[in-house]
Parts: structure tokens; sequence; C-alpha cells
């Protein structure tokens, strides 16, 4: 439970770093539109999107976890397998924040997805042009899906939530944190982008979300050596 | 242009087999294999902001949303969340879904059910009809279920199918292009844009529009589309789609330039010299179109089992979900009937063959080897045995004089006197001494009254002398000493096997002329290549049994056979293959018609004409004798692919068709295998793109393997 707000704050710290990745699409997303209320719509449509799919890989994810070490389907996992689940995920985020600190190196590249990310990055591209309120939606939804350590930062975190709601509301939380930096970002331009990127903010905001990530998982690390609590609840 | 074109799909250019998608893409009417193909073309092909691609990839986003929505509301259905005091809560969640899985419907799944529909109406079954059948009927299921009040639902099922189908097929079809966009450069050959330059102005045409005399910029990095003259620049051109070889030849001012070769370093400014429609580069890409609507035998065998496969998977489906609901409740056993219709992937094994022989007949095509069609690149594969014609083939065609021994005379005599009389003959020994004579730069007129003895020699006049050109016996017939020291040179230097011809006048034997046949340098590096790839080699000729051994000798072949006519050679080839296996004979294809009809695969290498007039199955470019036995281990590789693809594909289906059945499987899970696994069978076949360049031939060959004397081993003559 101590999880979330941090979860929140990490969004709030790691959506300047997104800023710089999926800001550009924002931006456009949000320019050249009559008015600021059809653009305050698209931007929210756009930010729905990425967060269904944020959502959705949090749920996946801790499905596909939990299920991994259950007795029996339907049941929810044992207590050593979420302690196993626990530590895994702890490590995975230490690691992933120690990167963003810029204390240790990261591949270059997300493991298979040379072949696919040009398709989907192009795909994006074309859906930036159309008109209509469906293309912000499914831009949106695509665009959740493009690889960023950030994301999987949390979904590391989802897959050792033990369930699929549990993980669904991980990602869910992070999400929400980064909607106010890009709903900003699309409405105010790409000046206040450049500013971001320019200055020391940016990278400052970057090893905050490194920060909070290597807290999470030193906390989640400890929830699977030290047994915290053996059941988890939603609320 | 042959109607090979019309069945080849538009996206990926593979053949059309069966049933195609039309579709109208920026106002022309395209084919396409599948849905896939068609999918990945409107992405990338799409332009402007009202394109049917963004549409597309708009609609496959909408409808990921919708599906991924629907499957968190489920999420929070099924942790049992809401408890069983929450029942209108449960309801109201139920009709959400409902909503939210008819936009889904809707948005992804109308373009499948069209397709399906219109397969049915032409009586066929496509992958599309059993994706349409699935999600509709778990779509309409789950509908039901929410009117009547029931408890489960299945749109996530349903929904989450239609996303992963669709985004299955795109990969799958973006992956196939990718594999196929070195080939495609090559099937559009007379398509291609081409840079005129009318004096300063630059103008764009097609290939196909260029005639000779017009002027073409050929900038670096592009494809020269016209055969031509350099008038302007200077530049590197790689010319192995024509001539085989991966050396670059520098062109400058003059230089002869060929369509289909590619400029690499500087412009250039070529005045063609044929029209762009009459190049060997569209006559390759011709053939190659033509090639790639031949598939082999494994591959029409993999297509009728493929025809066969979604009735039968219906079926399957239909029994398995009566079996089951005699044991459990209906819906459950309604999901194993889904899961077993969904886990079915016919695309697989339709593909299997395809990508891995076009990706082999566009390998080969790269390097100027040009096949009949699919069956050939499988046949290569299974070779056990290779024969060689000799003269043209293994040989360079002219038989060159190697030695002149004299008896003292001057040997510019010699030559003087011996051309002269050889002149008036057209034998083939007779030219070597011509040659030889020409190339010192010596003189020699005509002789007078020459006459040819057949099978002897030639005998006339020259500076009034009468000088017989001959074989020895027919001197030594003729009365003419040899004298003694003439002897003794001869038995030291003409011990290497070749024709030995005496030249005299005045009753003494002058000299005598060693002539052989100059092997191709390649030839003997070739043949050892064949025999390391477990290959038995021989050699087959018309030509006389001295010959023929000193020329298998030098060779290194496991056999020959030599004074064959064409129906003895067919023999010998039905010999060997009785005793072998499959055999390739290779020859140089104008002489040798009958006779490479008559192996499995005929291979006729440095015609220059086009392979529709020839009977070979198979034709080497003009030097290109050097590449067989590394196109025999591009053919095996294909073999290799296409049989694990075939594996992957029949097991994957009957792992999968075996769990779905037995219970074992979710349909969701199910779902994600079949989108995957096709895309597993494109990625293998792309691994054929990896398979290492030849290496030249000639750069191989040592001391110890090329040339004269290899060594101590004596070819044995075959029994007859």
């Amino acid at each position: 439970m101590i999880e979330y707000p941090l979860l929140f704050l990490a969004g709030l710290a790691g959506s300047w770093h997104c800023v710089g990745m999926c800001g550009g699409f924002a931006c456009v997303l949000g320019s050249d539109r009559t008015g600021a209320v059809p653009m305050l719509v698209r931007q929210l449509l756009y930010n729905l999107g990425r967060l269904t799919t944020y959502a959705f890989i949090g749920g996946v994810v801790g499905h596909l976890a939990a299920g991994l070490c259950v007795a029996e389907p339907g049941m929810p996992p044992t207590a050593a397998a979420q302690r196993v689940l626990a530590v895994a995920s702890g490590l995975l985020l230490i690691v992933i924040g120690l990167q963003f600190l810029g204390w240790i190196r990261g591949s270059a590249r997300p493991l298979g997805l040379t072949y696919a990310a040009p398709t989907l990055t192009r795909a994006l591209r074309d859906i930036l042009r159309t008109p209509g309120p469906a293309a912000p939606l499914a831009f949106g939804a695509l665009n959740g899906f493009l690889p960023c350590p950030l994301v999987y930062a949390i979904a590391a975190q989802a897959m050792g939530s033990g369930s699929a709601v549990a993980g669904m509301l991980t990602m869910l939380v992070f999400g929400l944190g980064t909607f106010p930096a890009m709903l900003l970002v699309g409405g105010v331009g790409s000046r206040l982008r450049a500013a971001i990127n320019a200055g020391s903010w940016g990278r400052h905001s970057v090893e905050a979300a490194g920060a909070l990530i290597l807290l999470l998982g030193l906390i989640t690390l400890t929830r699977g050596v030290v047994l915290l609590d053996t059941h988890r609840h939603l609320l | 242009m042959s109607s090979a074109a019309d069945t080849a799909c538009s996206h990926c250019h593979l053949p059309i087999r069966g049933f195609g998608h039309d579709r109208r893409v920026r106002g022309e009417e395209r084919r396409f294999c599948c849905y896939g193909c068609c999918l990945a073309f409107q992405v990338a092909h799409g332009e402007g902001e009202e394109s049917e691609a963004a549409w597309l990839l708009v609609r496959l986003g909408v409808g990921a949303f919708l599906a991924m929505n629907i499957m968190l509301f489920s999420l929070l259905l099924y942790s049992g969340t809401l408890g069983d005091g929450d029942a209108e809560i449960i309801v109201m969640v139920h009709v959400i879904l409902w909503a939210l899985a008819t936009a889904c419907m809707l948005v992804l799944g109308s373009p499948l059910f069209r397709e399906a529909g219109r397969a049915a109406l032409r009586g066929r079954l496509t992958a599309a009809s059993l994706i349409s059948l699935g999600a509709g009927a778990a779509y309409a299921y789950s509908a039901l279920a929410v009117m009547a009040g029931g408890d489960e639902v299945y749109f996530d099922t349903a929904t989450m199918l239609l996303v992963l189908y669709t985004l299955g097929r795109l990969l799958e079809a973006s992956g196939r292009a990718r594999a196929m966009r070195d080939l495609a450069p090559m099937l559009e050959a007379e398509r291609e844009r081409v840079t005129l330059l009318d004096g300063a102005v630059e103008r764009q045409c097609l290939a196909r529009d260029v005639a000779a005399g017009m002027h073409v910029l050929v900038r670096p990095g592009e494809r020269i589309a016209v055969d031509g003259v350099v008038v302007d620049g200077s530049s590197w051109t790689d010319e192995a789609v024509i001539t085989g070889e991966n050396r670059p030849v520098a062109k400058a001012h003059g230089s002869i330039v060929l369509a289909g070769s590619i400029n690499h370093a500087g412009s250039l400014v070529v005045r063609a010299t044929g029209a762009g429609t009459a190049t060997r580069w569209a006559r390759i890409s011709a053939s190659v179109r033509a090639a790639l609507s031949r598939p082999g035998e494994v591959q029409r065998l993999a297509d009728r089992i493929a025809g066969a496969f979604v009735p039968a998977v219906l079926l399957l489906a239909a029994l398995a979900a009566v079996w089951w609901a005699q044991h459990m409740p209906l819906d459950d056993a309604l999901l194993i009937g889904l899961a077993v219709l969904v886990v079915a992937c016919p695309c697989g094994v339709g593909l299997a063959g395809a990508l891995a022989t076009t990706l082999g007949i566009g390998r080969l095509a790269r390097r100027g080897c040009l096949v009949r069609g699919g069956q050939i690149v499988e046949l290569l594969a299974a070779v056990r045995a290779v024969a060689f014609d000799k003269t043209g083939t293994v040989t360079l065609g002219t038989a060159t004089v190697t030695s002149v021994i004299t008896d003292g005379t001057v040997t510019e005599e010699v030559l003087r006197r011996a051309a002269g009389v050889e002149r008036a003959s057209e034998h083939p020994l007779a030219r070597a001494v011509v040659n030889a004579a020409a190339e010192r730069g010596i003189d020699a007129p005509l002789a007078r009254q020459a006459a040819a003895v057949p099978g002897r020699g030639i005998r006339g006049d020259a500076d009034g002398l009468a000088v017989l050109v001959g074989s020895p016996e027919w001197l030594a017939a003729e009365g003419y000493r040899m004298p003694a020291v003439l002897g003794r040179r001869q038995r030291e230097a003409a011990s290497g096997g070749d024709t030995l011809i005496h030249v005299g006048w005045a009753g003494i034997v002058r000299a005598a002329v060693t002539v052989g046949e100059a092997l191709r340098p390649e030839a003997p590096v070739v043949v050892d290549g064949l025999r390391r790839l477990g290959l038995h080699t021989v050699l087959l000729t018309g030509d006389r049994q001295e010959s023929a051994a000193r020329i298998a000798h030098r060779l290194g072949v496991d056999g020959w056979e030599a004074s064959l006519s064409p129906e003895a050679k067919n023999q010998s080839l039905g010999r060997l293959r009785a005793r072998f296996g499959p055999v390739a004979m290779v020859g140089d294809g104008i002489n040798d018609g009958p006779v490479l009809a008559g192996a499995d695969v005929g291979i006729a290498v440095g015609t220059a004409t086009d392979l529709a007039r020839e009977t070979a199955d198979f034709v080497l470019p003009e030097s290109g004798l050097g590449l067989l036995p590394w196109t025999i281990r591009l053919s095996r590789a294909v073999r290799r692919t296409i049989l694990t693809n075939l594996a992957w594909a029949f097991g994957y289906n009957a792992i999968g068709l075996a769990l779905a059945v037995s219970g074992h499987l979710q349909p969701l899970f199910a779902a994600a295998l079949m989108a995957g696994s096709s895309l597993l069978v494109v990625l293998n076949s792309l691994r054929l793109e990896r398979f290492p360049e030849p290496e030249h031939a000639a750069d191989l060959a040592t001391t110890e393997t090329a040339g004269y004397g290899a060594g101590p081993r004596t070819a044995p003559r075959l029994a007859g």
C-alpha cells in the first residue's frame, strides 16, 4: 500500500522523461485544432488511450506472474510464491532504477522489438495526421506500447504485485502521475518542451524518477525477503 | 507480360495461390495473397490525412482500446472483487461490456466478416472464416447470456481474438515484405523510375519507356536501368546480377554498362544502346517472376493440405464441443470448441515453402543464376551426382598450342609453314596452330593446294615446299623420318598427355607441336567442391578417349566416359540415376539440348539467351561455373528451411489442436499462439537472407587444386 503514492510520484517525476519521448506526439495532437475545448478533448482522449494501455499491461503482467505461481487456478498465489515474485520484481526495479540514475549501463535495445518498432512508429506517424476523435484515442492506445524503460520498471512492479487487479492498479496510478505533465505539454506546446529538454530540469526529474524507482524496488524486495503481509488486499 | 505477374501479391510479391484478396488502393486494383498483406500494403502506401492506411491503424488502435477496456472490466469481474451482493453492479458491468464489445466487433470485425462472406460465396473457407466464426459465436453467446441474465460472458475473448488476429496478420505481412525487399526491385524492373537527361533538363520516366539514344542519369546507389555506354562521369559498378561476379568494375567515359548493375561511387550519364525492355535485366526479371509462379512439389502438397485444413478444423471444433458438452457445462464445452477453432493456423502451412523458395530464387538471381521454378531448387538440393560435358563447359572451348619442340629449326619458321597450311582447315587443332602463330606475330601466308586427309592431317604447299601437318602415325606412314634429337626432346616434354602433331617437310619431321585444351581455371575447384558436398562427379563427352582421360585426370572427377553420342550420354545419365539418385548435367545449353533435358536438372553455363528458349532448368552466368557448389549449398539450405517450417507449422497445429481438443487451452491463449505461429515461419525463412555469399572459385584456386597436374589420382574409367 505504501507503493501507490510512490508510484504516483514516480509518474510525476518520470513524466518529464515521457515528455521528451512522447511529448512531440502530444504537441502535434494538440496543435492546429480549432479552439481550446476540442484541443482539450483530443488531449484527454489521447491520455485515456494511453492509460488504458498501461492498465492493460499491468493487468496482463500481474495476471501472468500470479498465474505462474498458483497451486490451483482461481486461487491467489501462495505466500511463498508471492515472496519469490516480490524478490524478482524488486531486483528488476532496482536494476532499472540504477540505470536511470546512470550508475549502471543499460542495454540499448529492448529485446525483440527491433522488428515491430519501425512498423509501430510508422503507424503512429500516419495516425497523427488523421482528423476526428478516434485518432487520438487510437494513437494513445498504440503509443502506450512503445518501448519505454519507465514503463518497463512499473510493469516489473506490477509483476510483483501478486494479482491482475493489483497490477492494473499499479500501472494506472503511475499513468495518472504522468497525466498532468502530458496534458500540460500538449496544451502549452513545443516551447515548453524545448525548454524542458534543454534545461537541467529534465535531467533532474529523470534522476528523481530513478531514485523513486530504486526506492520502490527496495521496498518490494524487502517485502519479499521479510514477509510483511501474507495476503494482499486491494484496498 | 505473362500472367504470372498477376498472380503475385502486390505487397509481399509471393505468388497468390487459391483465393486472394482484391482491394482498390489509390485508384489501382491490387491483389493480395492474404488479409495481412492487404493491411500492410495500405499502411505502407497510404498517403495524406484521409488515407485508408491511417484509418486502418486508427481502427486497430480503437479496437485495441475497446478490447483492453473490456479485459480490464472483465478482470474486475473475474477477480471476485465485487461480492455476491453486488448483483446489480455485475449486470451493469455486463451491459457496459456488451456495448464496448459491439463497438469493437463493428470496428475490427466487419472487414473480416466481409472477407469471410465473400469467400463463402465462392465456396471457400479461409482463416478469416475461422476467426469470424469464433469471435461471432463468442459474442453472440455472451450477448444472449446478458439478455438472459446469465453470469458468464466472454466478450473479452471475442474482442481480443479480433485484435490479436489483425495484429498478427499485419506483423507477419510486414515481415514478409521485409524479406522480399531485396527481390522486389528485380520484379519491378520495367517499372523502375529512371532519370532522363534532355539536354540539361531532368525528367522522370519508367524504365520500359527508354529508347536507344536517350541519356540516362544514374546517381550513386541507384541501379542502372538500361544497357548503354558511359558518356560522362566515372564510377564503380556491381554487375553481380548479370555476370555472377561480386567484384566492382570500374566505369569511365566509353565503358559499357549493363542494365541491372548497381552504380556505387559517382554519378554516371549513360547513353542507352537499346530499349529499356530489351535488356538481359528485363529478361531476368521476367524469368524470376515466372519462376516464382511455379512452386515446387512440396509447396503444392502443402497448399492442398492447407485447403482441406479449415473445413477439417471446423468439424473438429464442432465435434469437440459436442463431446465435451456431455461431460461439463455447455459454457465450458463451447469454450473448448472455440479454442480449437482459434488455435489452428493454416497460414503457416501455406507460407512454409513459399517464402523460403522465393528467397532462394531471389538469392540465386542476384548472382545471375536463373532457375525455371521452385521445383528446380528442390531438385538441386536432392541431386546426388553431377555429370559434366567437356568441350565448352569445363574447357574454354578452344584448343591451344602448349609447346613447340623442334629438331633445331627455328620455331617461327615451323609455325609459319604449319599455320600457312592449317589455315585451310576448320579443325580445332588447326585453329590452335593458326592462333599460336598469330599470337607470336608471325605472318603465315596461306599455303597453296592444301588438301586435308580426314583423321590424319593436312598437306599443303608453302614456299614451294610440300609441308605435312598431322598425326605422328600419318607422317611416319608417309615415310617421314624423325630425327633422334627430336625424338628425345619429345619424350621428355610431351608427357602431359596433350595431343601431339608433327610438322614436317622434305621428308623429315621438323617439329612436334603439343596442343591441349585449356581447362577453365575454376573447373577443378568446382569438382572438388562438389565432391566435398558428397556428390559423385562424372565427365561425359563425345570426344576421343585420350583427350577425355587427360581432362578427367586434371579435373579430378570420379569417373569419365568418352566417344558418346547424345543417346549414349542419356543412357549414362540413366545409369548414374539408378546408381546414385537424381542427376544434374552441366553443359553449354546450345549443343546439349536433349542431354540436358534427360537429366533431372539440366544446367547450362554461360548462355546469354533467355531461359525460355533453353531446355536447361538452371542457367549459370557466363563465367559462373564456379558458383555451382554455392548454388547446391543454397538449395540445400532452402530445403532445410522449408522442412523446418513445415515441421513447425504442422507440429504447432498438431500440438495446439491436441491441447485444445483435450481441454487444456484457453481461447485467449490459443489466439495469442495463433497470431505468433506464422511469425516464426517468417523469421525462420528470413535467416536465408544471411546465407553467406559465394567465394569466387578462382579466388580459392591454389596450386594444389587448380590447373594441370592435379595430383597422382588417375580417374577410373566407368565400366560400360
